[in-house]
């Protein structure tokens, strides 16, 4: 059996020369192990550390006992990668357990190969089952089958699993860890919350049976709301791998040949019908818990057993040990068992799916008393209510709360009112007869439950449900409710202008006067009705709002933007509950908040392109926020023009006579080129310039010279820092940053630099900030960014460190990470392609040209190359004369892709991406590709450059690119095509040949395409293309051509747009033209030109 | 050991450096019990042997309590106590009267012995407690042959904290443990309520509330449905995680659970408390590394 395993984990062959990548591509995930016994060991728990990976396997099924998971990552290989990542845990073993796993039904081989698979046919006759498991992230097939299997991992004893917990991320996505390791790293952190608050008692657990020892436990306990809320949270998104261990487990230690059977009973506790019943999630969890705590309450507890009697001083020694067992005779170990259980039940209940529940209602009108009247309530769903005449009326029988099954409802009721007694002592008059519906209070006595009764009753595990008016939290105390509108002249424009407004005070929900709260707070009660509502006077209130009312403040446009922005702000103090806005208002706050999508604003005159209505959009809101004097980011993905969107709003202004400066635009050099296409193409009013190369201004004089009736001037990152004083000269009237990542550390002198030039010189100054990535998914980067568009809005560095970027990239704390988006969003907009708004606005193939230029040493090659190839060609015989043609236009484009294929260079070199602008580009937009999470597709058609390619890119990324070209067998093709199709954390990019994998492939899990060089007939471009592409494809798939500009690589492109000729001659009729070009005409078609 | 047998004119507070006050009223009831009997010096003979540690085990077994003296003799003598067992009749009537209040029910089923218990029991005119200490019933094999022996007598002073251990062993020693006794109470709750509803509805049909059990069949866990569940988890870290505070002051579970409901050794009257602030002590230690784990996440 064992052999028979070996044989199908053999993965694939793959070149030795990737061996980093074999577990670069795993998937670490972490199982509970519940103690069992086993002839070694007396039962200690463990997590089982595991991870999953690609490979080709044969369906196996379980036969005597549950078939090897085919998937999954040897212990050694384990181990150096954990090692790697710094994650190893302490205290570990190679460990194989069975786990339930989700399984896909597959037929087993066998009829093929009879042969090869003798050893195991016999296994799968046996069972009539074969299937895989999935892989987390894998398509769920339709039929899904949970089936046993034998995983293989490492056994981390509880204490250091507890510390190796503690360590991992609390919050993010990450490529190489399951997300259940989230979930875990969350119970950890919940068990050190219970430690640090105390909230724990020891206690003695009984022998489970033959054995088993009597032990010291540490048990957590869970009377508390907040924890009892905690456990419903992490009960209902329990990932249920994290505890999918069945009872079986293969003798510890070195593995064995043992066959160790799983027993028939465990064997169908697989069946998930049997296995998974939604009771046992919240047992399961408090199980978790315990098991976590007591771990490290063991761990750091010193015993110290002086004057203690015999009985105390085993139980303290058990609590300090390891094991916990405790020896003491089997009545002293019972006795301290009930006493130390009876101990805990004063504190803290078992854990029901249901609990008791107390209303409180307000006394109808003429009366003094007011109702409390019983109920049971569901712990996972507070709303879940029945009063307790149902439950009663239950009797022996199981209850239906919504889908929740409640076991002797009226036990359950019982005991939580019997814990109600012991801290709201009044409802001891509502017991008094056999089944109790409901009680009066005296208002003093309601008073006390709604102060402080109310809390601590939820803390001994009992809701309580007060009137709404009542309920507590911020509504329910004396606060604000605003009207407000713009003044009748005002056009919402300045932040700083004051509105029109009024105001009530508000309490629960009702509003009052200053005088009526004057007479309320003369009754001396707390409780008083207001309005037909009762409410709960604070002893401050009348103050605070007679305080507020001598002020009698202003409220401006900002204000209202700020209130408007997050819940519970405040005004002097006074919290804001309802804030009701004019139409005109409201109009502003709605776009400013972005509630609504911006009023989308037509492409203006003298812009020579079509907007798509998305981009209309995109350009109304630059110009609303353009309005208000805010930066604006915008940050739409990639391919879905950011920069004819900023083109378009250049051109806005300037026909509005509103562009009476220069606007800077700051770029990555491997970007200008491009820009200076897209704007000579959309934009041909702007005047463009470029502030670049040896020959740029370098003094004022000479750049205000060269400024003269410029619109916009493009620089690098590189030149606008080293140029900076030069360019602080210029009174700009915007500045414009493009890669707006290229910021983000705040300590770089570039990123200083740039901030610096944002601010305002002698007039105003526009910030806009364009980057494809998702900059409000960075923390750290959004600093940097927002001090560069609207330096107020996150306030200095350190205060942002400590306000957000701490709490939220440490403990992934959701309150910080909602207000911090919050105050960005206004200035922040990103669609995504994959929006349905978007993809019905777009192609579903969008064409992308990539323009670049060429680097020093390109050009020097290719200029060299074009003029000693033309001499000879002029020289040549002309039988001649068209093999050497075609050898020029191949070296050139090979140049064009990078030097090194035109030198012939076969290793990758040190410097090997500064030395081509095409491969800078190329890395920058795979960036965001991989970053997003996308895949892609690389065609090329040289092999060579294919191979160089593949090199640079593993070692860029340290991942696999799988290669497909000529040579590639056809068996080798079909695992690098299934791979990229099914593997859940297959590569990312693939790269092709265009010849080789330019037809018959089906990748349509690429969302995006790229042709690194260009090919004579679009016809073999499109059939590449189509290779992610399939008609009524949900995505949208961006094709991305590089074109060298100036180069031959554009005139192929132009030729192919303008279907010219002499393309069709290219097409059509094979490549003899080329022969027939006079060398003027093909100096023409391959000289390097200047622009 | 600090406290002496010559302390004997009030035998009571040698049990407790607290005193009566802060016990339980089982204890104190029961030390009533014994004070009530008449043969002082004996009993003051029989506490100078309990506070020896002569009693070397005391085991609640069904009805009766067993226990072990180290007397004179080589081995120890063995002594047996126990109640008169109420019959079903009585249980009964017991039953009945405590289904009238829910709170009895209620207290029991929290783990708390309701103070007026004996109100229930009174319906069937027996008790809980016994009411002399000759109704406790008592054998020792010891040569002495007055009754009760001072080995018998010793357990008497040990038994009150060993009903604090729990209390509910009283009902067993009447013939019913106490979750037998809770599962009667629930089926004489069905009854009574089986009863009212036949009432009601002979009053008036209309009052029907057939469907309010209507159970359904319990619903396949959602990951059966959808498999993915199997891995996936999108919680954020709850907001209250974020920063891991200790407890208030007075505020931890050994502070709400109070003393240890363990019946103090005589020979080691401080243990039960060096246990408890040994236990403080080591909260706040463990507080604090859990604090520094916590603050050294995600580093």
């Amino acid at each position: 059996m064992v052999d028979a395993a070996d044989q199908q984990r053999t993965p694939t062959s793959r070149d030795p020369s990737h061996d980093f990548c074999v577990a670069a591509m795993s998937l670490l995930h972490a199982t509970w192990l519940p103690a069992i016994r086993t002839p070694t060991s007396s039962g200690r728990p463990a997590l089982l550390v595991w991870a999953d990976t690609w490979r080709v396997a044969t369906p196996a099924g379980p036969g005597a006992t549950p078939a090897l998971h085919p998937f999954t990552l040897e212990p050694e290989d384990l181990r150096v990668w954990l090692h790697e990542k710094d994650l190893l845990p302490d205290g570990i073993i190679d460990a194989t357990a069975c786990l339930t796993l989700p399984s896909r039904a597959l037929k087993a081989k066998t009829k093929g190969k009879p042969s090869q698979n003798e050893s195991t046919t016999e296994e799968i006759i046996e069972s009539n089952w074969t299937g895989l498991p999935l892989q987390a992230g894998e398509p769920i097939p339709k039929k899904c089958e949970w089936w046993p299997w034998q995983v293989q991992g490492l056994a981390v004893e509880p204490a250091a699993a507890t510390t190796w917990l503690s360590k991992l991320p609390l919050s993010g996505h990450n490529s190489d860890l399951g997300e259940e390791l989230r979930w875990w790293s969350h119970l950890q952190r919940w068990a050190l919350s219970v430690i640090a608050r105390g909230r724990w008692l020891p206690q003695v657990e009984l022998s489970k049976g033959e054995g088993y020892p009597h032990r010291a436990r540490w048990v957590p306990l869970l009377n508390r709301e907040d924890d009892r809320r905690r456990l419903e949270e992490l009960a209902a998104r329990l990932p249920l791998v994290a505890t999918c261990a069945l009872p079986w487990r293969e003798p510890t230690g070195k593995r064995s040949n043992r066959i160790t059977r799983l027993r028939p009973e465990a064997m169908r506790a697989a069946n998930p019908v049997a296995s998974c019943r939604p009771r046992s999630g919240r047992l399961r969890v408090a199980t978790l818990l315990e098991e976590l705590v007591d771990a490290q309450l063991r761990q750091g507890f010193e015993s110290n057993v002086e004057d203690l009697d015999p009985l105390l001083a085993s139980w303290q020694k058990a609590l300090g040990s390891e094991s916990g067992v405790i020896t003491l005779p089997n009545e002293e170990v019972e006795r301290l068992a009930t006493a130390s259980s009876h101990w805990r039940e004063g504190v803290a209940g078992t854990v029901a799916p249901a609990r008791a529940c107390l209303e409180l209602f307000t006394p109808t009108e003429g009366e003094d008393l007011w109702e409390l009247r019983f109920a049971l309530q569901a712990e996972a769903d507070p709303t879940l209510k029945v009063p307790a005449a149902t439950a009663w009326a239950a009797g022996s029988q199981i209850m239906q709360l919504g889908e929740i099954r409640v076991e002797h409802p009226g036990e359950v009721l019982l005991e939580g009112l019997g814990r109600a007694l012991t801290v709201f002592e009044p409802i001891e008059r509502g017991l008094d007869n056999a089944t109790p519906n409901s009680m009066r209070l005296t208002p003093a006595e309601a008073f006390v439950l709604v102060r402080t009764a109310s809390s601590q009753l939820r803390d001994v595990g009992v809701g309580v449900e007060l009137p709404p008016t009542l309920s507590g939290g911020l509504a329910s105390r004396l606060g604000l409710a605003i009207k407000a509108e713009l003044s009748e002249a005002s056009r919402g424009f300045t932040l700083g202008e004051s509105l029109n407004w009024s105001w009530e005070l508000m309490i629960g929900g009702v509003t009052l006067t200053l005088k009526e709260l004057e007479r309320l707070a003369g009754k001396r009660s707390p409780l008083v009705l207001h309005k037909g509502a009762w409410i709960e006077l604070r002893p401050n209130d009348l103050k605070n709002a007679e305080r507020f009312c001598t002020n009698n403040p202003e409220i401006s446009l900002d204000d209202a933007l700020r209130l408007t922005a997050t819940e519970g702000d405040t005004v002097m103090k006074l919290p804001v509950h309802s804030f009701e806005a004019g139409p005109r208002l409201q109009g502003v706050l709605e776009q400013y908040h972005q509630q609504k999508a911006p009023d989308p604003l037509p492409a203006p005159e003298g812009f020579t392109g079509q907007l798509r209505p998305y981009q209309e959009r995109g350009l109304g809101w630059l110009a609303f926020l353009h309005r208000f004097d805010q930066g604006a980011c915008l940050a739409d993905d990639m391919g879905l023009g950011k920069t004819i969107q900023l083109l378009a709003f250049l051109q806005h202004l300037k026909t509005e006579k509103e562009l009476k400066r220069p606007v800077l635009l700051i770029a990555p050099t491997s970007v200008l080129t491009n820009w200076k296409r897209e704007a000579l193409a959309f934009t041909p009013e702007l005047k463009v310039c470029e502030h670049y190369g040896p020959r740029r201004p370098s003094t004022t004089s000479e750049l205000k010279q060269s400024l003269k009736n410029v619109d916009l001037i493009l620089t690098s990152y590189g030149l606008m820092q080293r140029d900076s004083e030069l360019l602080e000269t210029i009174d700009w009237q915007g500045v414009v940053i493009d890669e707006a990542q290229a910021i983000k550390n705040p300590n770089a002198k570039q990123s200083q630099a740039t901030r610096d030039i944002s601010r305002p010189g002698k007039s105003n100054r526009f910030r806009i900030a364009l980057t494809g990535t998702p900059v409000e998914n960075r923390v750290s980067e959004l600093w940097a960014l927002m001090d560069f568009l609207n330096p107020r809005v996150l306030g200095k560095e350190d205060f942002f460190h400590q306000r957000y970027r701490l709490p939220i990239e440490r403990y992934g704390d959701i309150s910080s990470l909602k207000d911090l988006k919050s105050r960005v969003s206004p200035f922040l907009l990103r669609r995504l392609k994959t929006d349905k708004a978007i993809i019905t606005d777009l192609p579903e193939k969008v064409e992308l040209s990539e323009w670049v230029g060429l680097s020093k040493e390109q050009q020097s090659i290719y200029r060299k190359t074009v003029e000693d190839t033309l001499d000879a060609i002029a020289r040549a015989p002309r039988g001649q004369r068209h093999g050497k043609v075609l050898g020029l236009l191949t070296r050139l484009k090979q140049i064009c892709n990078h030097p090194a294929l035109a030198l012939k260079e076969e290793t990758v070199q040190e410097g090997f991406m500064a030395r081509s602008a095409k491969l800078q580009r190329l890395e920058e937009i795979l960036e965001e590709v991989i970053d997003a999470g996308d895949r892609a597709l690389l065609f090329t058609q040289f092999a060579e450059w294919g191979h160089l390619l593949q090199a640079y890119l593993q070692q860029r990324w340290r991942f696999e690119v799988p290669f497909l070209h000529g040579s590639t067998t056809k068996a080798e093709r079909q695992a690098m095509v299934d791979r990229f199709q099914e593997d859940p954390r297959g590569p990312q990019i693939f790269l092709l040949s265009l010849k080789a994998g330019g037809i018959g492939l089906n990748l349509t899990r690429a969302s995006h395409v790229f042709h690194i060089d260009r090919w004579w007939n679009p016809a073999v471009e499109n059939q590449a293309t189509d290779r992610a592409y399939r008609i009524g494809q949900e995505n949208r798939v961006m094709v991305h051509k590089f074109i060298t500009s100036g180069s031959v690589e554009e005139k192929i492109d132009q030729m192919i747009r303008e279907k010219s000729r002499l393309a069709e001659d290219i097409i059509g009729s094979g490549e003899d033209w080329l022969g027939s070009l006079g060398v003027s005409e093909l100096r023409e078609l391959v000289a390097l030109q200047d622009n | 050991m600090t406290n002496s047998s010559t302390n004997n004119s009030e035998i009571t507070t040698a049990l407790s450096n607290e005193g009566l006050k802060d016990q339980p009223w089982w204890v104190e009831q029961w030390m009533e019990l014994i004070n009530s009997y008449r043969f002082k010096k004996r009993l003051e003979r029989a506490w100078t042997y309990a506070r020896e540690g002569n009693v070397t085990s005391i085991r609640f077994e069904g009805r009766r309590v067993h226990a072990r003296v180290q007397g004179t003799g080589e081995d120890p003598y063995k002594v047996k106590l126990w109640l008169d067992v109420l019959n079903d009749e009585d249980w009964r009537y017991v039953l009945e009267a405590l289904t009238q209040k829910a709170r009895w029910s209620a207290q029991l089923l929290a783990g708390i012995m309701p103070a007026d218990i004996e109100r229930a029991f009174a319906a069937s005119g027996r008790r809980l407690f016994p009411f002399k200490l000759q109704e406790v019933r008592s054998e020792c094999n010891c040569p002495d042959k007055a009754n009760p022996c001072k080995h018998i007598s010793a357990i008497y002073f040990l038994m009150g904290d060993r009903f604090s251990e729990d209390p509910f062993v009283l009902f067993q020693l009447r013939g019913r443990s106490r979750s037998k006794l809770l599962e009667d109470l629930a089926e004489q709750r069905r009854e009574a309520l089986a009863a009212m509803a036949k009432a009601a509805e002979s009053k008036s049909d209309s009052a029907k509330n057939s469907n309010i059990n209507q159970v359904s069949p319990a619903q396949p866990h959602p990951a059966v449905i959808e498999p993915s569940l199997w891995w996936k988890y999108e919680g954020n870290l709850n907001a209250d995680l974020v920063v891991i505070t200790p407890a208030m002051e007075g505020d931890s579970g050994l502070d709400s659970a109070g003393d240890l409901p363990l019946a103090e050794e005589p020979k080691f009257p401080e243990a039960r408390q060096i246990f408890l602030n040994h236990l403080h002590e080591q909260r706040i230690n463990l507080a604090q590394q859990a604090m520094l784990q916590a603050m050294a996440a995600g580093e």
